[in-house]
């Protein structure tokens, strides 16, 4: 039973970590990108490249995968991103960012392969550990670190402020002088730093496989809706409990019932508490 | 001397015609449409059976081609997507008009796919495990190549309670419709011989850890764990959670538990031990340590476009490929033209067409042409050059 709770939180953790990277991108662009799971596979696939295929340290290898994540995540904003939103207030940004994620998964399934290739040890460790090993507790310690990170962050940076100036009213924080879209293509840059940076930690778990990124990017998003858009300790609820969840439906039920339940807890909490558990209700002030 | 204009000029004109006829009969090759999944999941099938097919277009084109005519390959790549396949079938049937298709290589692209070309009147060569994919009445012209689904399933069985004599079975299936369908079949067939499984379960083929599904059977009392699944990172798992416990039962199943990659996912090579699957005798090495004669050759040939390294991919795949084209060489050679109903029948009057994969056999009432007998059970830890030695008995 130790085994299912604690690899059932470990898979969930990594969808806190991705709700956790939506968070980011969302608070300057009001946008949920299509490619946020992706930027977690890439992490995990340029991650073990870095140490298998160009036999790295692990900790270059860290740095690469972070590097990378990065990378795209700025891309994102530039080329799916900001021309979508400067041009239409419609949710097209859904088309654009799909296409971006669609492209460039095809890319790595070419480059890398279409199987799962595995992903190194990072530290000396016994396979026989059990619910101590270390492909469960790394993506658990790094999704809290990285909610953690995010509130220090927010709070006590001046670029954590600019965020949340944004998050709270674009508009307003343009007309006090705060350059939006250069705080946008930043925000973009560290979520995809953050995203490389699951991916990587949880690379043992999920293997470096191609096809990693849609499933994070739809189980990510419904850990987000279930903990409560923008609340990071609420991503870090929404990610344990589908976790556990689909650990504990898989136990009991098989795995035929594990996807109709995460989706069935998405609709009961958009039913019952449409903003989340910690989610802020918006009001309009009229 | 008198010319005579008129004369000269009709003999001339009749030469251009002559000569532009001649030249569009050289001109003329036969179409053939490869729906193959380059890309997307579960292409390191398709890839290597790539291979076995343009090394026999390759083969075939520069011995002249068939009947006089050069082969044109149009390779599809559906990336495993049913729609993508179905278009291009339809695409090659009506548009492209060719003379045979063969695949697609998944069996849930096969299932929309054989309906279209059975009604284009396309000869069609099934690459699909799937049972439901041929059928002498609905689809005539379908002849399959591959063995069928029941065939891996019904060796595995036998040697699991036959040979290693073991009668508490754990059967771990995926959720995808191949999984699911062959845990049924597989816990039908047991049923027959007596055997009620102690544990059956299905798995998302994404699951991160399978060491609770492992941690039950264990629990079930079983004595074989028995895996329906073609997902490598799903059976990688179930090794690894296996060799993790410690628990050392034997694993027989699924020809994908022998792949290549599998031994790259395996926390420990010797995790690979004990691991047995359903194969072929075309690729089990003998007693001698030798693989077939065909077989080697092609092993050879292969090598040599390959580099000289060691094969990679389980070589059947490739033996398959490439005998797909070879079939089609010998129907209309047989035949003495591409019509399709020649073809049909030469292909339902088939008798033991030797191929390096196997020699196929099929009648008007029978379109599945492989044979039982060119089943075998092996040792997957024996990888060599695609290749294995036989399962202990």
């Amino acid at each position: 039973m130790l085994t299912v709770v604690v690899s059932g939180l470990a898979i969930g953790m990594l969808y806190a970590a991705v709700a956790l990277v939506y968070n980011v991108m969302f608070s300057t662009s009001k946008v949920l990108s299509v490619t946020t799971g992706h930027i977690a596979m890439l992490g995990g696939v340029f991650g073990a490249w870095f140490m298998t295929g160009l036999h790295l340290h692990w900790v270059i290898g860290l740095a690469g995968a972070i590097a990378v994540g990065a990378l795209f995540g700025g891309l994102t904003e530039l080329l799916a991103i900001r021309r979508v939103l400067n041009r239409s207030d419609e949710h097209l940004w859904l088309l654009s960012t799909l296409a971006l994620a669609t492209m460039v998964q095809q890319a790595v399934g070419l480059w890398w392969g279409t199987e799962p290739r595995p992903f190194p040890r990072l530290i000396d460790q016994t396979f026989s550990a059990g619910a101590l090993d270390q492909k469960f507790w790394l993506p658990i310690a790094l999704a809290a670190l990285m909610a953690i990170g995010l509130e220090v962050f927010y709070r006590r940076t001046l670029f954590g402020k600019l965020f949340l100036a944004m998050s709270e009213d674009a508009f307003a924080a343009r007309a006090r002088g705060v350059s939006t879209d250069r705080i946008r293509v930043l925000s973009y840059v560290l979520s995809g730093a953050l995203g490389g940076l699951a991916g990587f930690a949880a690379g043992q778990l999920t293997f470096a496989y191609f096809a990693l990124g849609l499933t994070l990017t739809l189980n990510g998003f419904i850990a987000l809706a279930v903990g409560g858009l923008g609340s990071n300790v609420g991503a870090l609820i929404g990610g344990a409990a589908l976790g556990l969840l689909n650990a504990f439906a898989s136990h009991w039920f098989g795995g035929s019932y594990q996807q109709t339940i995460a989706v069935g807890l998405l609709m009961m909490v958009l039913l019952l508490k449409p903003e989340g558990l910690l989610g802020s209700k918006n009001v309009r002030p009229v | 001397m008198k010319v005579r204009w008129p004369k000269l000029l009709l003999r001339a004109l009749l030469c251009t015609c002559v000569v532009s006829g001649a030249s569009s009969a050289l001109a003329q090759t036969v179409k053939i449409g490869w729906l193959s999944s380059l890309t997307g999941p579960l292409s390191s099938a398709a890839i290597a059976e790539n291979q076995g097919v343009q090394l026999a277009v390759d083969e075939i084109n520069k011995s002249g081609g068939i009947l006089g005519r050069q082969i044109e390959l149009l390779t599809r790549d559906t990336a495993g997507d049913p729609t993508k396949a179905v278009n291009f079938a339809q695409q090659l049937a009506f548009s492209d008009k060719v003379q045979f298709v063969i695949g697609p290589v998944n069996s849930g692209e096969a299932l929309a796919t054989t309906p279209i070309l059975a009604r284009a009147g396309v000869p069609n060569i099934v690459i699909g495990a799937l049972d439901e994919l041929v059928d002498a009445t609905k689809y005539p012209r379908a002849f399959r190549a591959i063995n069928t689904n029941l065939q891996w399933i019904s060796t595995a069985n036998n040697y699991a309670t036959g040979t290693l004599k073991k009668t508490k079975v754990a059967i771990i299936a995926d959720t995808s419709g191949y999984g699911t369908a062959s845990a049924r079949s597989a816990e039908q067939l047991l049923d027959k011989a007596g055997i009620k499984p102690v544990y059956v379960v299905l798995v998302d083929a994404n699951k991160t850890d399978l060491s609770d599904e492992m941690s039950k059977a264990k629990a079930a009392g079983a004595d074989v764990v028995m895996p329906w699944s073609a997902a490598t990172g799903l059976l990688g798992r179930l090794l690894n959670a296996r060799g993790d416990m410690g628990w050392n039962v034997p694993v027989v199943g699924h020809p994908a538990l022998m792949a290549a990659q599998i031994r790259k996912l395996l926390n420990k090579p010797e995790y690979w031990d004990n691991t047995f699957a359903a194969g072929y005798q075309s690729t089990t090495y003998g007693a001698d340590g030798k693989l077939p004669e065909r077989t080697q050759a092609l092993v050879d040939k292969v090598r040599g476009k390959l580099g000289g390294g060691e094969i990679d991919v389980l070589f059947w795949w490739v033996a398959l490929g490439y005998d797909t084209v070879k079939i089609i060489e010998y129907a209309a050679k047989t035949a003495g033209s591409f019509d399709p109903a020649a073809i049909q029948k030469v292909l339902e009057n088939t008798k033991d067409f030797r191929g390096v994969y196997t020699s196929y056999s099929w009648s008007p009432t029978e379109r599945n042409g492989f044979p039982d007998a060119n089943m075998a059970m092996n040792a997957a830890s024996t990888f060599k050059d695609g290749s294995f030695k036989p399962a202990p008995r």
